[in-house]
């Protein structure tokens, strides 16, 4: 299912590519061709596999099979520099640049690219060529500027620029428009356009669906590591993409999963955010969380959902906004506030902030709970034998597939972390729980036994908050799910309302 | 969810073998071993070594008990250091602040006639606000703990220069203070060999048995994830601060005492073979961990080393050679071992 480029050959066509992670599919016997004087848009939601074609093409990973052409010639893609060299420039998400070095300094940045006169580079020259490149996008900066003292979408034009004088003929900008104000993003639509008019061609990334049809010429939807949807861009609006990006299976009812959208089982109120608002991308956020409840926070990527998390746990402060804790007002300074107030928080982060990876898994169950491991009540000095009873008592509870407790939490499965986490957390004890991507990179198996202890916590009386991108899993267990976009709380959805085709036309601002 | 953990066939089988058990080939075997005993082992086979060379000299209860006086100044040290960089954080104002401690209590009773009580006390508190600072500004402020405290290190040499004019000191101190360095209480052993077991013990029990420590270990490890898990990451990685200038300032008042008097800027030459001793000590009991224990054997091993290079009756220039050559083939080995362990996947 291609859909018809301009005439001639297509530039760059990917054929049959499957990558597979772990047990997870992310491209499942992708095609796709990119013709030159066309602009692409790759849609689809978190995890779909957009992200994975973009790194095959940049040769960050390899595909399982398939294959990359490039003019009609199979492309060897063996590292980034040899995607340079075939043409493919790539324009990430995140910032890519050296932040104190020059306008001039970044955009001829890279081996190869730097004007040189024996090992001294020529400064001028890279200036000139700098400006060159710049003025090709009908960008007026000074060369010699500081990139850090760039707005944002200077900085993404410099980026932009780099990608232009690599004599690209395939540019990749994933999720250019991110953070851009509207009047950036037209001046950004317009430069697009006139390097489609130059015979590049050009693969946009965006969540924007009102953008991606805006300056797409085809759009492809990617789902499930498959492309779904190869259609030129005049055949879709708003509705149709969103639900062609959705899927529209979606009608099928919610799964057994849930504990019942069954509102007498929701009891009082553990914990409310008022007005909460944070410069991490936090603004004016309501609502609240009840006994025996399952609340979703949905959201695109960089929505603001983690940074709302984090908030409720005290691991940032907000700017403004108040938090109650049944029914009074807490100031939540630090996790150990929120601790004390019966909060915790299983970060996105599992490696990097959930457990502590080189140390024992024993170790980091009891961790928080150390105090009540004393050998004599009196003498703050933990017990070994009673350390492991817990960590023993924790990995029966929890089916947590591990031979020995002093074995590092870092030779466990991504499951098995999580389920560490978890484990020292029902130690502590805690009335709220908060879930942040839960179920990130965890085969499905380990998935639905989280899911699992999640639906038992509320049914327990805990009040439980899910951050997942997974919008099916947060369907099937949430009782309530609210939705953010760009930090602010859009929609909210309950019982047999929530389904993800609602969910995403929330998060496209598509209702 | 009964059963359900037979069905995740990724975990169960791609556990590696916990370390100590068997079913390793030899060499990963080895090098875990050697992570754990090597500097132990060294350290035999340098007393062994350096006794079979010089038998009459080497060989003999009165040269180990001075090698034991000789270490117990640069233990206390040593062992104050172990403290900070478990939980990551670096101390390089400690040999100035041993300087300041030693010559600044001296300086009170000579020059400032203050009981030699008083003094020591003063110097302490001295050392406790100069932790203080050091704390505040790397763990609240932020401040890389290695310029803070290299810059500390300068401000403290200034301060001492103010009490001792930059003048050795050897009159008017107190007979009770020189107790500190030649008093022999038990076993004909010099009063500063206990303190120094005493101060090792409490620490080491501090760090392995204690609550405290098991935070240290856990800032150390990972100091978001510690923070999340709930503990006072800011105030730990002070109090590390304190301790390892309250360690460094008794460290200066022993060196003082055992001469009655004081050098100035005598306090650096220390700083160095401290933290070889503690890097020393992560190939001892806990494999590339700092911990207390190979510590107090790195300033073992350092003291056994430098004192059989004399007895060998070689040049100081030999001496100087071969010992820094010895602490970077050490340092080296432990690190070599561990990234090829990496590279094995543990």
């Amino acid at each position: 299912m291609t859909g018809e480029g301009p005439a001639g050959a297509p530039l760059v066509r990917l054929r049959g590519i499957v990558k597979r992670y772990g047990g997870v599919l992310a491209a499942d016997h992708v095609d796709l061709d990119l013709w030159p004087g066309e602009v692409v848009g790759l849609v689809g939601k978190n995890g779909a596999g957009k992200s994975t074609m973009i790194k095959i093409l940049a040769a960050a990973v390899r595909p399982d099979t398939g294959h990359v052409l490039i003019g009609g010639k199979p492309a060897a893609l063996h590292s980034p520099s040899a995607a340079t060299r075939l043409g493919l420039a790539f324009v990430h998400q995140e910032l890519t640049l050296v932040p104190a070095m020059s306008v001039a300094e970044n955009i001829t940045i890279g081996p190869g690219s730097t004007p040189r006169w024996g090992p001294f580079v020529k400064r001028g020259a890279a200036r000139r060529s700098a400006v060159a490149a710049l003025g090709r996008l009908g960008v007026d900066l000074d060369p010699r500027t500081r990139v850090d003292q760039l707005s944002v979408a200077r900085q993404r034009m410099v980026m932009i620029a780099r990608g232009v004088r690599q004599q690209a003929r395939l540019l990749v900008l994933d999720e250019p428009s991110a953070s851009l104000t509207d009047e950036e993003i037209s001046h950004l639509h317009a430069v697009v356009r006139s390097l489609r008019g130059d015979g590049l061609a050009v693969l946009y990334v965006s969540h924007r669906v009102e953008e991606i049809l805006a300056i797409t010429d085809r759009v492809v939807v990617m789902r499930d590591g498959r492309v779904v949807d190869d259609r030129r861009a005049a055949e879709f609006d708003q509705a149709t993409l969103v639900r062609s990006i959705s899927g529209s299976a979606d009608a099928a009812p919610p799964a057994a999963g849930r504990a019942a959208a069954d509102p007498g089982a929701v009891g009082e109120r553990l914990l409310r955010a008022e007005h909460l608002t944070a410069p991490s991308g936090v603004s004016d956020v309501t609502f609240d969380v009840r006994a025996g409840e399952i609340l979703g926070i949905a959201g695109l990527v960089g929505s603001g959902r983690t940074e709302l998390v984090r908030l409720l746990y005290g691991a940032e402060q907000p700017s403004s906004g108040q938090v109650f804790v049944g029914g009074r007002q807490v100031r939540i300074s630090s996790p150990r506030a929120a601790l004390r107030e019966g909060i915790v928080l299983l970060p996105e982060d599992r490696r990097g902030q959930g457990n502590i990876l080189g140390h024992s898994i024993t170790g980091n169950i009891t961790l928080p709970n150390l105090r009540r491991h004393r050998r004599l009540g009196w003498l703050p000095s933990p017990s070994a034998p009673r350390e492991r009873r817990s960590a023993m008592q924790m990995i029966d509870q929890l089916q947590i597939a591990a031979s020995d407790l002093s074995q590092p939490v870092d030779t466990l499965s991504g499951g098995n972390q999580q389920k560490v986490v978890l484990a020292k957390w029902l130690l502590h004890g805690a009335s709220v729980f908060i879930f942040d991507e839960p179920t990130a990179g965890i085969d499905v198996v380990a998935k639905a036994e989280i899911y699992a202890l999640v639906v038992k916590l509320a049914a327990a009386g805990k009040g439980i908050i899910v951050i997942s991108s997974e919008f099916a899993e947060l369907v099937e267990v949430c009782h309530r799910v609210v939705i953010l976009r760009e930090g602010r709380l859009v929609g909210e959805l309950a019982g047999g309302a929530i389904s993800e085709h609602a969910i995403l036309e929330h998060c496209y601002d598509a209702t | 969810m009964p059963s359900s953990a037979s069905a995740d066939p990724s975990t169960s089988r791609s556990l590696l073998p916990a370390p100590g058990r068997g079913g390793r080939r030899w060499p990963t075997r080895l090098i875990h071993l050697s992570g754990t005993i090597g500097l132990p082992v060294a350290l035999v086979l340098a007393i062994v070594g350096f006794g079979i060379a010089r038998p009459a000299t080497f060989l003999t209860a009165s040269n180990f008990k001075d090698m034991l006086f000789d270490s117990a100044a640069p233990a206390i040290l040593a062992t104050g250091l172990t403290v900070t960089l478990v939980m990551g954080d670096f101390d390089l104002s400690i040999g100035s602040m041993l300087g300041l401690g030693g010559a600044g209590a001296v300086a009170l009773m000579s020059l400032h006639h203050v009981v030699w009580f008083w003094a020591i006390v003063i110097a302490l508190v001295l050392a406790m606000a100069t932790g203080m600072v050091n704390g505040v500004l790397v763990a609240y402020a932020g401040g890389s703990s290695f310029i803070i405290t290299l810059a500390m290190s300068t401000i403290l040499l200034g301060i001492e220069y103010l009490f001792d004019g930059e003048q050795t000191v050897y009159s008017g101190v107190a007979h009770a203070y020189t107790l500190i360095g030649q008093a022999r209480p038990f076993g004909d052993i010099n009063v500063q060999v206990w303190i120094a077991l005493g101060v090792a013990i409490v620490a080491f029990l501090l760090m392995e048995r204690s609550e405290a420590g098991r935070y240290m270990y856990a800032i150390g490890g990972n100091r978001e994830a510690a923070r999340l898990a709930g503990i006072a990451v800011n105030r730990y990685r002070l109090t590390g601060f304190v301790v390892a200038a309250l360690a460094a300032a008794f460290a200066g008042i022993m060196i003082t005492a055992q001469a009655g008097a004081s050098t100035p800027n005598a306090g650096v030459p220390y700083l160095l073979p401290a933290y070889a001793a503690v890097f020393l000590g992560t190939a001892a009991f806990q494999e590339g961990q700092f911990n207390v224990a190979g510590t107090i054997v790195g300033v073992l091993f350092l003291e056994v080393i430098s004192t059989g290079l004399i007895m060998l009756n070689l040049s100081t220039a030999v001496i100087d050679i071969v010992q820094g050559g010895i602490l970077v083939l050490a340092i080296l080995g432990t690190r070599v071992g561990r990234k090829a362990l990496q590279r094995a996947g543990r």
